[in-house]
């Protein structure tokens, strides 16, 4: 725990116009860990998965205060290019938005647009990333038939292979076993677990048990604020303030 | 998102383990009156009544059981489900030690008083008061009086010491010249078990102040002294 941290976020705000919707942010988040952010709808949680990754830089008339360190420098520093930030900050979304291509395709497209053109490079990037996503066994006999016939856990597990392929630092993760089947979402879960060896994973969820069971670390959002955040295992058994006791015992007024 | 069903279960449940300590602690009271009173049929009574309290801890453990499986409490409310079942598998053993007091006060009563025993009267205040305070702290989710339960643990301790002590004088005197089925030793030996059931009283309200504590502060102060643990002892 005394690596320095993968990202160190200093007094950030974030604005929507006239709106703070993150007030005074900081926080550490560690390599080979999983952080969850939890928070009720429109705590700023997810809003500040996007600034992890300057997703937010395409919204009008938003604005950022403060400083995103990724090992130690600033993402939003003007001579930051935000396409090879996003390369190292990858990241999957609440629904799997697998493109309407191959397979391999899908797996391939980050490589492609990076410059990857050796069809045994890509044949060999493809299949590690689906093998790092658990997929492979499940589709390696039809790597070239249409993404979209895939089922909505496999097209989820596709999405991860998919931001894998490229070989992130951190993975982004906003909600993204909320749409699928308790198997399926086993399956997401399992890989987490096993991605976090290679990977610096931060995952949003409004499911407070999968943050229990998935994640080291558990950063509590309300109102734009970081509450409290913690060892998951203190923050559910026995969290600091009252404000995290009653809104994960469900006693929120 | 208020979870008013759960919470509404979660009450229950703490009223299922309150009544049971309020059953227990009056089965406690009486095997004490009996005893001091020699009373055979309060005794008995306590005896017949102890399937009530068993009854009652299986209820809590299928009531935690339920909650843990179906709601997945987090928090104080994954620790009050905790506490409370291991809270009743305390007070179902104070009940037992209620139980073997009246079994030996059965046997008591066959035979004259054995006379004056040291600090026995002290013992029993001491081990009521333990768990007293013990149920007042489960009631009021106190963790101060819950802690203040095992302070009284050494009192307890020492006064068994004492009964020991005066019940061996007891013993002593129990030439076999005298009586020949050496009644008084017989007498002496049930007596020391009342005085293992009344310590064993006050360690199990330690335990209950402890699981209070751990409720209410989700700290767990259990071995911070460590003591060797008695065998349970029935005859």
């Amino acid at each position: 725990m005394t690596d320095p941290a993968k990202f160190t976020i200093k007094s950030l705000n974030f604005y929507y116009g006239d709106y703070n919707a993150l007030a005074d942010i900081n926080l550490d988040l560690h390599q080979q860990q999983v952080s969850a952010l939890i928070g009720p709808s429109g705590c700023g949680k997810s809003t500040f998965l996007r600034c992890l990754n300057r997703m937010n830089d395409l919204i009008p008339a938003s604005r950022v205060e403060g400083e995103i360190l990724l090992d130690r420098e600033n993402i939003y520093a003007p001579s930051v290019d935000v396409v090879s930030l996003r390369r190292r900050v990858g990241m999957v979304f609440q629904k799997p938005n697998p493109f309407p291509k191959t397979i391999f395709d899908n797996v391939a497209y980050g490589l492609r647009v990076n410059g990857v053109k050796n069809k045994g490079v890509l044949r060999e990037k493809v299949e590690w990333s689906l093998k790092q996503a658990a997929l492979w066994d499940e589709i390696k006999d039809r790597l070239h038939q249409s993404a979209l016939g895939l089922s909505g856990g496999q097209q989820q597990r596709l999405c991860i292979a998919r931001a894998l392929a490229v070989e992130p630092e951190v993975l982004l993760m906003d909600e993204p076993a909320s749409a699928l089947d308790p198997i399926a979402t086993q399956k997401i879960e399992d890989l987490i677990h096993d991605l976090k060896k290679s990977f610096t994973i931060i995952i949003v969820t409004h499911n407070m048990q999968q943050a229990a069971r998935v994640s080291d670390i558990t950063a509590f959002f309300y109102m734009g604020r970081l509450i409290e955040v913690g060892a998951t295992e203190t923050l559910f058994t026995r969290p600091e303030l009252k404000q995290t006791e009653d809104y994960i015992t469900g006693r929120f007024g | 998102m208020e979870r008013l069903h759960f919470h509404e279960e979660l009450e229950q449940l703490k009223l299922t383990v309150l009544n049971m300590a309020a059953l227990t602690q009056q089965a406690f009271e009486n095997a004490i009156r009996a005893y001091a009173h020699r009373d055979v049929d309060l005794a008995q009574k306590i005896i017949d009544g102890d399937k009530k309290i068993n009854q009652i801890e299986l209820e809590v453990d299928k009531q935690s059981l339920r909650l843990l499986a179906l709601e997945q409490p987090m928090a104080r409310d994954l620790r009050m489900i905790m506490g409370n079942m291991k809270i009743s598998n305390e007070l179902e053993r104070i009940a037992d030690q209620a139980v073997n007091i009246s079994e030996r006060t059965i046997f008591l009563c066959q035979y004259p008083p054995l006379g004056e025993i040291g600090a026995m009267d002290r013992l029993i205040d001491i081990s009521r008061q333990m768990l007293k305070k013990a149920v007042s702290s489960m009631r009021d989710m106190d963790a101060r009086t819950a802690k203040d339960v095992r302070n009284m643990d050494d009192q307890a301790d020492e006064a068994t010491l004492q009964v020991l002590k005066s019940l061996i004088e007891h013993m002593v005197a129990d030439a076999p010249a005298i009586d020949s089925r050496r009644l008084k030793t017989r007498r002496s030996i049930q007596t020391i078990i009342i005085s293992r059931c009344l310590e064993r009283v006050g360690d199990l309200s330690t335990n209950i102040g402890e699981h209070v504590a751990f409720i209410v502060e989700g700290i767990n102060i259990k071995h911070q002294k460590l003591r060797e643990e008695d065998p349970e002892s029935s005859q």
